[in-house]
């Protein structure tokens, strides 16, 4: 007995280091290798970086009909002579948007069968401390007024109205900007002023002078208590010029005629004006108005200019090269005004907009035209204001589909001076220049 | 065959998710569950996140119904009709929010002033306003919560909250706060309260009536503080949601909502 019990013994002895260690093994998980932590923290990292970057375009495909052919329109463009219809993408945008932190960067192209052009390409800046002031560089809209940065998907019209086309074209220039406005979560976050420096020759081109245009826009935007109403105010100043190129500028003035005083383009040909500033000042007042009623959405829209363009002989619009011929100074004033009426709660909304730009508010009706003597200038169908009634219904199918029917009733000024029946520079009777419009916009 | 015999029940199959206000969170659960159980076919999914989340995701597709305890704000109405998107608006319930604060704190009352100076960090200490020398902890939810945008309007009067505030993801999480923490005030819906923290009395007078929360005291406006809950949803996808909505709008869905804290669109 003794002995089995010391075999036994011995037995255990031997082998106990042996059962330890299975008894270790069958106690002890051994840890496995995480390897769905890492892998959801690279996905994390890659998907925060990728959110930082945002890509949207638009495309607008639209066919037109206008009441003539070859007239000058401002429905996205002259007809060329002898087409009164056409099909054209009228843009096909494409942005990329970079945010990271406090700084953003923009990339914006516009593509059609016309061609590639640069609509945004800037940097931005917002202070990291009280999130209240960011500095802007590049190509980017000019801060004035409502409609220029306002976006062309969004607007209810499908172009802006004949006084920004004219005073704005390409809506963008080069130059940087300075804007405050508090963040949203303070109370005076319905401020925001931008102010500033421009080349004044819009995108796309390099400056063709030294002089700088200074471009600024004071808004407010309010909220009713009920979230039924939306008001917007604001300000605008343009302050600039471009360089006269020759020695002669002529800006409206008193002439007296054997029957009698009118108003009349005088000449300044002072041979030291060449290189001086032609100047450009504008001042703008806009308001926009939204409404939830009963009946649907309905928002009012109005802005104001009034101010002085240098131009040329035939044309008011802001240029973007050097004028090679003689710059004409002209007090200028126009407006427009929208009604975007929401039908309940469909997809349909009805767009009534009427505009007007009176490029020579010194002239009207038969004054212009009148026939002047010696080194003066009589005044012409380029001083004529135009007025545009747009009526149009879109259809919002989805967030990514709209379509919008709409006719430009396009009323010109008249003058018994400038007739001429058999052409389309005929100004003793309204032009048949109207347009309608049927564009299709896919949205991403 | 089986696939083909299944399809229709499939497409018949109320199947949609709810997502957005913590305030209407349990409400939702509630009657989700319950209705669930009269029509099994059905599947609804409740979360959370904030108001602000609810109604940024029926904007831009991702939810079914935005539950939400403010209405929607112009610019989301403009957002929506920019999208082209036809919604509905219906109240299910009213909520009284309720502030809190640890049960071992001695005050029991504060006007709506009183209120203001605390959560815009002009009172830091109970003392000043007749409690125990102690440093006011106060809780608030973040900026994407309806609850935080009705109080900062109607209590605060759109004055900001104070950098002391501290903000919370959730209403829960504002409730284990102040149950947690002696010198800790914060708001939350009528729902959420329970033993381990003390709701307080109001006044809007200026100290002359003051008001517990209670469904009685919202019911019969005596209660300052009251706000409607909503659900939106487009009017596309009325069809899949009506009969839920309908049932929240039904007697019996409005027992849930006294049921579970909440106060009923009628008495």
């Amino acid at each position: 007995m003794k002995s089995i019990k010391t075999t036994l013994v011995l037995l255990v002895l031997l082998t106990a280091p042996f059962t330890g260690a299975r008894m270790s093994a069958q106690i002890i998980e051994t840890p496995k290798p995480d390897t769905v932590y890492p892998i959801l923290e690279k996905l994390q990292s890659d998907v925060s970086l990728f959110s930082r970057l945002k890509i949207s375009g638009y495309i607008q495909s639209q066919f037109q009909k206008a009441d003539t052919a070859g007239i000058e329109s401002f429905a996205g463009g002259n007809f060329p002579a002898g087409i009164d219809n056409r099909f054209a993408v009228r843009r096909g945008r494409f942005k990329l948007a970079y945010d990271y932190a406090f700084s953003q960067y923009v990339l914006q192209v516009d593509v059609t069968e016309k061609g590639v052009g640069i609509k945004d390409a800037y940097v931005s800046f917002t202070d990291p401390w009280l999130q209240c002031f960011a500095i802007t560089a590049g190509v980017f809209d000019r801060p004035f007024g409502y409609e220029i940065s306002y976006s062309s998907s969004s607007r209810e019209s499908p172009e802006r109205s004949r006084m920004f086309q004219t005073l704005f074209p390409g809506e963008r220039d080069l130059g940087a900007r300075f804007t405050f406005q508090p963040p949203k979560t303070s109370r005076f976050n319905f401020i925001k002023l931008d102010a500033g420096l421009f080349n004044g020759t819009g995108p796309n081109v390099v400056d063709f002078d030294r002089y700088k245009d200074f471009i600024s826009h004071l808004s407010i935007n309010k909220t009713n208590r009920s979230e039924k109403v939306k008001v917007g105010l604001g300000v605008s100043y343009y302050n600039g010029g471009w360089r006269q190129g020759t020695k002669y500028n002529y800006s409206m003035n008193d002439v007296t005629l054997p029957a009698g005083n009118i108003m009349a383009l005088t000449v300044d040909s002072t041979s030291s004006a060449i290189g001086n500033k032609l100047r450009r000042e504008y001042f703008g007042a806009d308001a926009q108005v939204s409404y939830d009623s009963p009946l649907g959405l309905t928002i009012l829209r109005g802005e104001f200019i009034t101010g002085t363009q240098p131009g040329v002989a035939k044309s008011a619009v802001s240029p973007s090269a050097q004028p090679v011929t003689d710059a004409y100074i002209r007090k200028f004033n126009g407006a427009y005004f929208y009604l975007v009426q929401n039908i309940f709660q469909t997809k349909y909304q009805l767009v009534v907009k009427y505009d007007w730009f009176d490029p020579n508010t010194a002239v009207t009706g038969n004054e212009i035209g009148v026939k002047v003597t010696g080194s003066n200038k009589a005044t012409g169908a380029y001083d004529a204001k135009y007025s545009t009634l747009g009526i149009g219904w879109v259809y919002k199918w989805n967030s990514q589909v709209k379509i919008t029917a709409y006719y430009d009733y396009v009323l010109n000024e008249t003058t018994t001076n400038i007739e001429d029946v058999s052409t389309l520079k005929d100004l003793s009777n309204d032009r048949h220049d109207n347009v309608f419009t049927l564009r299709l916009q896919y949205k991403f | 065959m089986a696939l083909a015999l299944m399809l229709p029940a499939m497409i018949l199959a109320q199947s949609f998710k709810i997502k957005g206000s913590d305030t209407v969170l349990p409400l939702s659960q509630a009657e989700a569950e319950a209705f669930m159980k009269k029509d099994p076919k059905a599947s609804i999914a409740v979360t959370g996140g904030g108001s602000g989340v609810g109604l940024a995701a029926i904007i831009s597709g991702t939810t079914d119904i935005a539950q939400s305890s403010r209405s929607m704000k112009m610019d989301e109405k403009l957002k929506m009709q920019e999208a082209g998107k036809a919604f509905k608006e219906v109240i299910i319930a009213y909520d009284a929010l309720a502030v809190i604060v640890n049960p071992a704190n001695p005050i029991s009352q504060l006007t709506r002033e009183q209120l203001e100076g605390i959560f815009t960090g002009k009172i830091t200490n109970w003392k000043e306003v007749g409690g125990e020398d102690a440093k006011i902890v106060a809780y608030s939810r973040e900026t994407s919560s309806g609850t935080y945008e009705f109080f900062k309007e109607h209590v605060l009067n759109k004055k900001n909250f104070g950098s002391n505030a501290l903000l919370m993801p959730a209403t829960g999480a504002i409730v284990q706060s102040v149950s947690q923490t002696k010198g800790a005030i914060g708001y939350v819906g009528l729902a959420y309260i329970d033993k381990a923290v003390k709701p307080l009395k109001v006044s809007y007078d200026k100290g002359k009536t003051y008001v517990v929360p209670s469904v009685a005291s919202a019911m019969d406006k005596t209660y300052p503080i009251t706000r409607p809950l909503y659900y939106y949803y487009l009017s596309s996808i009325e069809k899949t949601v009506s009969a839920y909505v309908n049932y929240i709008l039904s007697p019996e869905g409005q027992k849930i909502v006294l049921e579970t804290g909440y106060v009923p669109l009628k008495k």
